[in-house]
């Protein structure tokens, strides 16, 4: 029941009404959360560590004594393991820290040559933070030099790291491994360099989700960096592997539509084509496409073919199917119409069969592009991988999940908004269909939920204007 | 108002005023378009074979107006498609002209219950389809669609597309659209059936103008005992399980018709009969169901 003014729902409305319309601004706010909740679940869990976070992700990393697994910054160890992993650090250096303070700079000790080489090693732990605050290059991590100097820094307090910070039982060590070294040199000299074991700063990091769940903005962050990274040598662009990527699935799906729908339709209109073709049509989609790979790469080769080949025989077995069911499902008495008004056999395939199922049909050739993006990541497995199942592929095997999701949301998006497009296409391509008076399409109006939502609160702020623009509305 | 006055004389129906049979008359001098003759029609099922349509035979004159009624099952509509070509007699035949006719064509128009409206032409072009598929092209073509349109006040509509209209206003023009092909006899198969009741009445009475100034034969199934005395100038009534002719009736109600009539005396009687002959006594009493009383007294509403 609709009352109040220009047909607003009361504010009683019930949200839950079984089979009731929702109104307008409600479909449009809910169509937003849709949205929304996915992305606010994504966020707490990334932001809010009491939620999950089952892994402390590494700031500054540490040898053990005789452990071979190595962890270095960046690395993820679950929380149960990481005190172990510190206790393990504090151990050794309390067999380190008397050595440490009673040596003499100028007695080499025996293995001075072994222990300069495991020192390098402490010096280069703090590498990782450094490189976090912006002091070092991603070049400069081995440059023992500049990290020399940056220990001398903090040591002495003339720059204080601050994203990472150092806690202060590492700044401790810092500064007792600093007094130790200044003693040798001020500063680096791979020759007087000190050998008596330093003390291994200890393990420092922060509670994080596992690498799979990356928070949202290093998704974007590494998404940027990755679609704005340059072509190289064997390495094409994002832009190039989205293009290639994309004329696979719709070369594949453009040639089953050239021939499925004919043949669709035909199925649809002659029984004879029906009963000739859809029976073993109807068994081969049994088959799944991806076992017909090898098959498909011994035929049409190396390159782009066996790929498209794979789209086309993942789509053309449901396409031919669905359209001819599609044609079956025109209204039969249009067809008898047709005939009492004098139409011959031709002329009802030409001017009633074909255009009486083009809405329908456009629709179902939606459904099947949707279909044929889903062969796309085993297509691009064909043969050489390329495209961005390529870039998928290696990035998940370096565990780069940061990397993959912007690559899985695009192919998402692509699909999605082609479709979008689609839908609001049909309104103008079929003018005579219900459908085309429709309302504005609900994720169009979602798009625009929020600039309107601002723009309506704009002309509230003015009161005077307000009345008026609400009448001119009205007329 | 409908109730049967107890004094009417059972056979009332068939007395005719002089205007009337001089009509009739007249109507049967006329040549017949469309000749019917000993037409069968049986379906195969698993249990047997079962017949529809038994020794059908009847004409229908130029210009006649022919209502074809009977109770539900009787084959009034297997009759009409075989007549439009859309199903094949188990045996006769049907002539047209004199001429014998097998399958679909233009010369038989035929408007169906069911709105058979191509809903991707607009009104125009569904009016123009009929020539078009004859290969006609051109201006004349559409300025003959515009007239047909006109003829059936659609001239607001005809750039709009079917399901722009209302169920009446895509009757109209399936009517215009059959007519557009010059038929020599029109078949109607309940065109008015999914109507509501008042636009139902406002469309007999448009039939009924449109019959008088073209040179059409029509011939009409209705289930509507209103419908087929207002309309017809004979009705043939047919008997269910096997449909056979039961019996052709000319109706007495002078021309031009008008709602004013459904009270005459002729009305009445025609309407009788065809009851009679569709709701023969012995049925209507079996069909009587026990009415229990679920009410409290008190409440009366009589």
């Amino acid at each position: 029941m609709e009352t109040g003014e220009g047909g607003k729902k009361p504010a009683g409305e019930p949200w839950f009404a079984v089979r009731r319309e929702l109104s307008p601004q409600r479909a449009t706010l809910l169509t937003v959360f849709s949205f929304a909740l996915p992305l606010l679940v994504w966020c707490a869990f990334s932001y809010l560590p009491f939620l999950w976070h089952p892994d402390v992700r590494l700031e500054i990393s540490a040898d053990r004594e005789n452990v071979t697994t190595v962890y270095v910054a960046g690395d993820r160890v679950s929380r149960e393991f990481f005190p172990e992993f510190q206790e393990a650090v504090r151990a050794g250096n309390r067999e380190i820290e008397g050595g440490l303070v009673s040596f003499d700079p100028e007695v080499d000790p025996p293995n001075g040559s072994s222990v300069r080489r495991a020192n390098k090693k402490v010096l280069r732990h703090l590498a990782p933070v450094l490189v976090a605050n912006g002091w070092l290059t991603e070049e400069q991590t081995k440059d023992d030099g500049a990290i020399y100097d940056a220990w001398r820094d903090i040591a002495t307090g003339a720059r204080i790291p601050d994203s990472p910070d150092l806690d202060d039982e590492n700044l401790a060590i810092v500064s007792k491994n600093w007094s130790a070294m200044s003693r040798v040199s001020p500063t680096y000299d791979s020759d007087r360099f000190i050998s008596v074991p330093l003390l291994s700063l200890v393990p420092q990091g922060r509670s994080s989700n596992p690498d799979y769940l990356p928070a949202p903005h290093e998704v974007v962050v590494t998404g940027f960096r990755d679609f704005t990274a340059p072509a190289e040598a064997e390495r094409p662009s994002m832009w190039e592997r989205v293009g290639h990527s994309v004329r696979i699935v719709f070369g594949g799906f453009a040639l089953a539509m050239l021939v499925g729908v004919p043949l669709g339709v035909l199925c649809g209109t002659y029984p004879v084509f029906s009963k000739l073709l859809e029976p073993f049509t109807d068994f081969f989609r049994y088959m799944p496409a991806p076992t017909f790979s090898t098959l498909l790469v011994a035929i049409f080769l190396a390159n782009d073919a066996p790929k498209i080949a794979l789209v086309f025989v993942g789509t053309i077995f449901q396409l031919v199917l669905v359209v001819a069911n599609t044609t079956r499902g025109l209204d039969l008495p249009l067809l008898e119409a047709a005939q009492t008004l004098g139409a011959k056999q031709r002329q009802l395939l030409t001017s009633v069969v074909i255009p009486g199922i083009l809405p329908n049909l456009y629709n179902d050739l939606r459904i099947l592009l949707g279909w044929a993006w889903t062969w796309l990541v085993i297509a691009e497995l064909v043969g050489v991988k390329s495209g961005l199942t390529e870039f998928i592929e290696t990035q998940g095997r370096w565990r780069n999940f940061d990397s993959v999701y912007p690559v899985i949301i695009l192919i998402g998006m692509i699909g999605f908004f082609t479709d979008q497009v689609l839908a609001v296409l049909r309104r103008f391509l079929f003018p005579w269909t219900s459908e085309a008076a429709a309302k504005a399409n609900p994720i169009i109006r979602a798009i625009f939920f929020l600039p309107n939502l601002l723009r309506r609160a704009a002309a509230d702020r003015l009161p005077y204007e307000a009345p008026r623009t609400r009448q001119a509305e009205k007329a | 108002m409908t109730t049967t006055e107890p004094a009417l004389h059972p056979l009332r129906y068939l007395k005719q005023s002089p205007a009337v049979r001089e009509r009739f008359d007249a109507l049967k001098k006329r040549p017949v378009v469309l000749s019917v003759r000993n037409l069968y029609k049986t379906f195969p099922t698993p249990g047997g074979s079962v017949t529809a349509l038994r020794d059908v035979s009847f004409d229908v004159y130029r210009r006649e107006f022919m209502c074809v009624i009977g109770p539900s099952g009787c084959g009034k509509s297997t009759l009409i498609r075989i007549l439009a070509g859309l199903e094949d007699a188990s045996d006769g035949e049907v002539l047209l002209d004199g001429n014998p006719v097998s399958g679909p064509g233009p010369d038989r128009g035929m408007v169906f219950q069911s709105y058979t409206l191509f809903p991707w032409l607009t009104v125009k072009q569904n009016v123009m389809f009929g020539p078009r598929m004859a290969g006609k092209r051109g201006a004349t073509v559409e300025s003959e669609a515009r007239q047909w349109i006109e003829l059936v006040g659609l001239s607001r509509f005809e750039n709009s597309y079917p399901h722009q209209l209302s169920g009446g206003m895509k009757q109209r023009v399936a009517i215009a659209r059959a007519l557009a092909n010059r038929p020599r006899i029109l078949l109607m198969d309940e065109p008015f059936g999914a109507l509501d009741a008042q636009t139902r009445c406002q469309m007999q009475s448009y039939l009924l103008q449109i019959w008088k100034n073209l040179d059409i034969t029509i011939l009409f199934i209705t289930h509507d005992l209103d419908e087929s005395a207002f309309l017809a100038d004979r009705i043939l009534v047919l008997k269910a399980n096997p449909g056979e002719v039961n019996e052709i009736i000319e109706v007495p109600v002078p021309r031009p018709r008008s709602s004013d009539q459904f009270i005459t005396s002729e009305f009445v009687a025609t309407k009788h009969r065809i009851d009679q002959l569709i709701h023969p006594e012995s049925q209507s009493k079996s069909d009587e169901i026990p009415f229990p009383r679920m009410t409290v007294e008190g409440d009366d509403v009589e």
